[in-house]
């Protein structure tokens, strides 16, 4: 039980759109446990997106209980879920989102030190892009990198201070097959080396060939969750 | 202190519309340029003026008769002068006391005659940077019947040194007073009714043509230090000596040029608030501008775990350093032109294509060149106005991005 890092009970959520409810998940329930490199995966508007931002404290469900690291989300301060998010989580989103007027390095840096990181942060940020060959990027910005580079500066910048869980939305889903499976063996080095876990939402088959747990999605409800043995050096190309 | 990637981040954000950035710039330093300018201007008037009436015009302090001021009759004089002054001198503040006599006659070369006004002064007295005849003055032998007039007094009716010039009053007793005196040389004074009017002579002289003994109608004062003008003119009021008479400070002697004074600060503080509202426009708008367009951004940064006060800061920095660089250019424009414009001065009338003139304001000369100063005092109140609307003018943008939540903001 000790191994369950994110445990989704009964999770609601609705939008209100006008008039309109719409009612994104409709009492879902998950549980993410440590060392998963787990694949959400469904048709769009399946709820995979909301999902992925209650567990990563980015919004509040409307209904059920998301716990993460033991603590209940719901009952947490917009403050707290922030350092929650700070200190414990890290994130990839689909369309990098690196800081534009910062370089690799900084960008990277950017986040040790809203930790409180020390004198050390530029050699720990250096290394981390080192141990994922970005090394030799240090010093570009994010427009002077391709999609594929800066997506793997955006991870590089989402597990350097070492969080327990990542969460990436679509992180392929700007990157050719190439960049993609490129991104996807560094984060599954990531998951093996540093004992991190991973949740991906995705659409992506690539995504979902490396996943070791692919959960499905339809109308905001969990309708498979498919544990697969497939290990690291397992991977095959789903073309 | 902001942490350094603040910094960095705030800096380099500048630079993503340079265009903008240019623009809120160019406003800024502008704004604050035109402060200094007429700062600079407006205190060499100011000054020049200032000096003038607290030099040789009015001094610090005034002695004379309580109803000399409204009615300036000969008769109105203070008797025993030479003890009055032993008494003012002794004072540790004052460093210069001098008597002086108006009396106003007609002067005439050969048939015609001008109105005039003999000014009866002390040289020895006046003889200091604050007096009416400074270090340097042309005086001649002055004395003994012989005479100063007035550098435009002597321009208008051609008089030059060596002529005989014949005056004729009224003395202290209501008779006749007449004499013959020899003009020694010309003088230039910033006090108009020396420059334009004046006949100066020795104390002596003029008492001689009055019929008076030692009186006076005016002692001028001039202490160590302005700042102790209200301490000296209380203990002098309470001299014996002095007991029967009016001791005023410079402000209440001239209240219209206090009144001036006053109105040039208030329009230093009109053209301050101009820059104020220039750079706020300018920084407001780009700070706007700019929090508009990264909305997203500042939702990826939420999402990161960034706190809104980091965001705040973030914010503050840019403002700040856009204003201050802005407000650092500008000064150093105004600087530039003081530079040029101090030695030589600035002369409005060469400017409009004529010739460099006089004007007279309360007893005043006044000159259209001007040597434009400034004062530390004048570049921080700008750099403070700048500053102080760099923090005003992130207020709104502050407010809409402690608002944000970081999912909004990412879909924007």
């Amino acid at each position: 039980m000790n191994d369950v890092l994110v445990d989704v009970r009964d999770v609601r959520k609705d939008f209100h759109v006008g008039k309109i409810t719409v009612n994104a998940l409709r009492g879902l329930d998950l549980e993410v446990r440590k060392g998963d490199f787990l694949a959400i995966v469904g048709p769009s508007g399946s709820g995979k997106t909301t999902l992925l931002n209650l567990i990563g404290a980015l919004d509040v469900a409307t209904g059920g209980a998301v716990s993460v690291f033991g603590q209940d989300l719901s009952a947490l301060s917009r403050r707290r879920r922030a350092h929650l998010r700070l200190m414990s989580l890290g994130f990839v989103f689909q369309a990098y989102n690196l800081v534009p007027v910062l370089t690799a390095l900084e960008n990277v840096e950017f986040v040790l030190e809203l930790q409180g990181a020390g004198g050390e942060r530029r050699e720990t940020a250096m290394s981390v892009l080192d141990e994922l060959s970005l090394g030799e990027l240090s010093s570009r910005r994010p427009n002077e990198l391709s999609g594929g580079q800066q997506q793997r500066v955006a991870v590089a910048r989402a597990v350097a201070a070492k969080p327990r869980l990542v969460l990436a939305d679509e992180p392929t889903a700007n990157l050719d097959s190439e960049n993609a499976e490129a991104l996807l063996r560094m984060m599954r080095a990531l998951r093996d080396e540093h004992d991190m876990t991973f949740i991906f939402s995705t659409h992506d088959p690539l995504v979902m060939s490396y996943a070791s747990r692919v959960v499905t999605l339809r109308d905001g409800k969990v309708i498979s969750d498919e544990q697969k043995n497939s290990g690291p050096d397992e991977h095959r190309r789903v073309n | 202190m902001a942490a350094p990637s603040t910094l960095r981040i705030a800096w380099r954000n500048l630079g993503r519309n340079r265009k903008r950035s240019l623009l809120a710039l160019s406003a800024i330093a502008i704004g604050q340029f035109a402060f200094l300018a007429v700062a600079a201007l407006m205190n060499g008037y100011g000054d020049d003026f200032l000096n003038s009436v607290t030099g040789p015009l009015v001094g610090h302090i005034q002695v004379h008769p309580h109803e000399w001021r409204d009615e300036r009759s000969i008769d109105l004089v203070m008797n025993d002068v030479d003890a009055m002054l032993a008494e003012i001198r002794s004072d540790p503040d004052v460093a210069h006391a001098s008597a002086r006599i108006y009396a106003p006659v007609l002067a005439a070369l050969t048939e015609d005659g001008f109105m005039s006004v003999v000014v009866g002064i002390d040289p020895e007295a006046e003889t200091h940077d604050s007096g009416l005849l400074p270090a340097g003055t042309p005086r001649g032998s002055l004395g003994d019947g012989s005479v100063l007039v007035g550098r435009g007094f002597a321009r208008r009716y051609d008089i030059v040194p060596g002529m005989e010039l014949a005056v004729v009053g009224q003395d202290v007793d209501g008779s006749i007073a007449s004499g013959l005196f020899t003009v020694a040389d010309s003088v230039a004074s910033s006090v108009e009714i020396v420059n334009n009017l004046g006949i100066v002579m020795t104390l002596d002289d003029a008492r001689d043509l009055l019929a008076m003994s030692e009186d006076a109608h005016e002692i001028v004062i001039h202490v160590r230090n302005s700042d102790v003008i209200d301490d000296t003119v209380s203990r002098l009021s309470a001299a014996p000596t002095l007991a029967e008479l009016e001791v005023l400070p410079w402000r209440e002697v001239v209240p219209q040029i206090v009144a001036m004074i006053g109105m040039i600060d208030a329009f230093l503080m009109i053209i301050l608030g101009v820059v104020f509202i220039a750079a706020a426009a300018g920084i407001a708008n780009t700070m706007l501008m700019s929090t508009f367009e990264r909305t997203h951004e500042f939702g990826m940064l939420l999402s990161l775990g960034c706190g809104p006060g980091r965001l705040a800061r973030m914010i503050t920095v840019e403002a700040v350093i856009l204003g201050l660089v802005g407000v650092g250019i500008g000064s150093a424009l105004g600087l530039v032109f003081l530079l040029v414009t101090s030695q030589t001065g600035l002369d409005y009338a060469a400017l409009g294509g004529g010739d460099t003139y006089e004007v007279a304001f309360k007893g005043l000369q006044m000159a259209t060149l001007v040597h434009p100063r400034l004062y530390v005092s004048d570049v921080a109140a700008g750099v403070v106005a700048v500053f102080l609307t760099s923090l005003l003018s992130v207020i709104w943008p502050i407010v809409r991005i402690v608002r944000l939540e970081p999912m909004e903001a990412m879909r924007t």
